[in-house]
């Protein structure tokens, strides 16, 4: 029996073993179309050591850590990884891994999705060219998220970050033929590249200001704790750095336009990648880091502002969108600027309930929106990969459990009570009015819980406005399209589908606590919280209103779509210009596409001339042998008795000056 | 008395006279001739020294020229033998192929005459029965 240290290493083994196989299995021709078994097989498998390592977990809740530091001969037990440099300026990377309560949250969530995805993708892709490297690339995925989160130390969890960014560039291009898809995949890799850079300068900050020189995440949040007071200014910088890749990844404003068009890939990976995992990355990263961010209110202030701004801004955008993968793209960003901004109250409330709520939230999310992506699968994958809603409407008829499983993810992302998204989403509001009544910058959090409110309902509005669109009303459909829906696709849809009705029940304050009392026992939490009491109290009137809030834009959605058809014309015309900047994206693509991309056009063509110029003035001066060459070249006609004239002339010259002149 | 220098007199003769009928033959078998005239030449020199010296040296070295030309005398008929299958001809000037891309082949002021045609090589006549296909040859 493995013992439960060595299960850690098992969860992101398996995966890249399933990556390697598949990738096999793709290179021979007869095993081609069994290529998902080794991906679906391996990421079940992935799922049983996770199931193992959260049930020691909740039993003794310390963390588990490989490899196991032997406490007998007092003797560091370390698996080098790399090590650059001597003296003091080592740069060692030890390969060390360790579950708490958060990678314990994160790894359920990511392996269960995972895995379901990985199910509903092998009736999604069949007959797909390239099926195999699909399954190998998201297997390798699932190995770099798990040893994202598993990692104890910043270089190994970058690596897993860059190892995400990496399978997620591959998987927003894979149909690379397609200029957009290839466009997509680039800019969602730049984009993230932006906050990728201030991520490693701020961790290599905070490695220059902790003694010894170690990565390692207990060791450098105890560090900081002691010398925040001298270097406080540098630590900000570090955090505002580690913001910057948290922002980058997470696709919150300013870098969150590569989201929206990392649509291109194939909608399971739009599920599992850009709804469910990886975009959450940025929200675990800050929760990780939650014992630097305390230090720093004016940080975690700027957290919550970026994180409420986004929220509105994308729900503002999500609510004219005609693309129904888009309306839910931009809904993700929504909902992870409202886990930023939960996870941003940390300081101003308790910490431990701020990243509590973040994380119940991303959660939560994780199934709702990947059942909401699944079932728009499901749609494209019947309406032959049409996914315009004015193309389609009344899917309930010839789709009943796409239609019933949208349901229940779009109840979940509306709010409305006893889903998922209600409890995670009240718990939320909850942690930003208590910020509110703080002292140091209440005032703002008032607001952001204001605009958080707004929000919500503009959330319940387009999610519904979605729905009705989609599945309710007469029956059309475009052209071409075969309406079905294979066992290999219902099943995982319905088993999200239950995860988003239920899953809010494992914290569904004044019900259960379970999930806040599991998250709390994460050491990092604890010593960000530093012994402050949270008081885990039901607030009625705010559950009243969040749940009237959620009823009310399920209602307006009704209304202008089933009620009165035409209304929502009206509306828009009513609304005018309102109704275009949203339909346009508030022309932000266009202003960067000014401010940044042109400008650097301009510099590359710049580069370009230079280029030209010193490559022909290197072809000039190269040319001056070629020519002078041409003066005796005719010497080499080929001739044999030529070339023996010429040596016989050559001795007798040379035995002559030996003779006569005494050389 | 003949002395070490009308040796290498000799030696001296026959060298210039393979050196000029290297330089001036085209026919390859001629031009393979001159030089081991050449090689005679200096093989002279060294058995004059030898004498001169009154050791062995330059015996031994005459040894080796002679075993080497030997061989060389081997591989330069074979190479010919290669050479006379492409082009049917012994002309040197044939063969320009190393010379610089782009020059242009060095023309012939006074062509050889043709070669005589080649007599065709005898056939045997059969002797003996063919033996009938697929049945053992031997018993």
């Amino acid at each position: 029996m493995l013992s439960v240290p060595s299960l850690l290493v098992c969860i992101p083994l398996l995966p890249l073993v399933g990556a390697i196989f598949c990738a096999v299995f793709g290179g021979v021709k007869e095993l081609r179309r069994w290529a998902h078994l080794p991906a679906a097989l391996c990421a079940a498998l992935s799922f049983v050591c996770v199931a193992f390592v959260v049930a020691k977990l909740t039993e003794d809740g310390a963390p588990i850590e490989f490899p196991v530091q032997d406490s007998t001969s007092g003797q560091d037990v370390d698996i080098q990884w790399f090590s650059v440099g001597h003296g003091q300026t080592t740069v060692s990377v030890p390969f060390e891994l360790s579950a708490d309560a958060i990678a314990g949250i994160m790894l359920l969530g990511i392996t269960f999705i995972g895995f379901w995805i990985v199910v509903f993708s092998i009736g999604y892709m069949h007959g797909s060219p390239g099926f195999a490297r699909y399954f190998s690339v998201v297997s390798l995925f699932l190995a770099s998220m798990t040893l994202m989160v598993l990692a104890n130390n910043f270089i190994l969890m970058f690596a897993g970050w860059e190892g995400v960014g990496l399978c997620s560039y591959l998987l927003v291009g894979y149909w690379h033929h397609k200029p957009s898809a290839a466009d997509a995949a680039r800019k969602a890799f730049l984009v993230t590249r932006l906050g990728d850079v201030g991520l490693i300068l701020g961790i290599f900050l905070m490695w220059a200001l902790a003694d010894q020189h170690s990565f390692n995440y207990a060791w450098i949040f105890n560090h900081t704790r002691v010398k925040f007071e001298y270097y406080s200014e540098v630590y900000t910088a570090a955090c505002l750095l580690i913001l910057c890749g948290a922002v980058g990844k997470s696709a919150q404003i300013p870098l969150y336009v590569w989201l929206p068009d990392a649509m291109e890939g194939p909608t399971p990976v739009s599920a599992l990648i850009h709804a469910a995992t990886m975009v959450t990355a940025g929200v675990y990263l800050l929760a990780r880091c939650a014992p630097l961010f305390v230090l720093v209110p004016g940080v975690q202030v700027t957290i919550a502002i970026i994180g409420a701004a986004t929220a509105l801004l994308a729900a503002f955008i999500a609510l004219t969108q005609h693309d129904l993968k888009r309306v839910l793209a931009y809904s993700t960003v929504s909902q992870i600027g409202f886990m930023f901004l939960a996870v941003g109250c940390g300081g101003a409330a308790a910490p431990v309930m701020a990243v509590t709520a973040g994380l119940f939230h991303l959660f939560t999310h994780a199934f709702f929106k990947a059942v909401l992506f699944l079932s728009a699968g499901s749609v494209m994958h019947g309406m032959h990969d049409v996914i315009d809603m004015r193309q389609f409407s009344g899917l309930k008829r010839v789709m009943p459990i796409t239609r019933w499983t949208f349901l229940a993810g779009a109840l979940a992302l509306a709010g409305v009570p006893v889903f998922a998204g209600f409890w995670s989403k009240d718990m939320i509001l909850e942690t930003v009015l208590e910020a509110g009544h703080s002292d140091r910058f209440g005032s703002i959090y008032m607001v952001l819980f204001g605009v958080a409110a707004v929000t919500a309902l503009m959330t319940a509005f387009y999610t519904f406005r979605a729905y009705f669109r989609t599945f309710e009303g007469e029956l059309k459909m475009p052209e071409g399209a075969h309406p079905h829906e294979p066992w290999v696709m219902s099943v995982p849809l319905i088993v999200l589908a239950l995860g988003a009705v239920g899953i809010g029940f494992v914290h569904a304050t004044p019900l259960t606590h379970w999930f806040g009392n599991f998250i709390s026992k994460a050491p990092e939490l604890m010593q960000a919280n530093g012994g402050r009491h949270v008081e885990d109290h039901a607030n009625w009137g705010l559950m009243f209103g969040s749940a009237a809030i959620a009823l009310l834009g399920v209602g307006a959605a009704y209304y202008m779509y089933r009620v009165k058809p035409g209304a929502a014309e009206k509306a828009a015309s009513a609304a005018g210009n309102v109704y275009y900047l949203s339909l346009n994206k508030v022309y932000v693509d266009e202003i960067y596409n000014l401010l940044f991309v042109q400008p650097l056009n301009l510099l590359a063509g710049i580069c370009k001339l230079f280029e030209a110029v010193v490559y022909d003035l290197v072809r000039l001066i190269a040319s001056i042998p070629r020519y002078m060459a041409e003066v005796i070249r005719p010497l080499q006609n080929g001739l044999v008795q030529f070339y023996a004239l010429t040596m016989a002339i050559g001795v007798a010259v040379f035995v002559g000056m030996l003779l006569f002149f005494h050389w | 008395m003949i002395s070490v220098s009308h040796y290498l007199a000799v030696g001296a003769i026959l060298f210039c006279l393979g050196l000029i009928g290297f330089l001036s033959r085209r026919n390859l078998i001629v031009m393979f001739l001159s030089a081991e005239l050449m090689l005679q030449g200096v093989a002279i020199n060294f058995v004059a020294f030898s004498r001169h010296h009154g050791n062995l040296h330059g015996q031994v070295f005459t040894l080796f020229v002679i075993a080497v030309a030997a061989c060389e005398a081997g591989i330069a008929l074979a190479l010919f033998l290669v050479l006379y299958r492409r082009k049917h001809s012994l002309d040197v000037s044939l063969w320009q192929g190393l010379r610089e891309p782009g020059l242009p082949i060095t023309g012939d002021p006074e062509p050889l005459p043709p070669e005589p045609e080649e007599p065709p090589l005898p056939h045997l006549a059969p002797a003996g029965a063919i033996p009938a296909r697929g049945e053992p040859t031997h018993a």
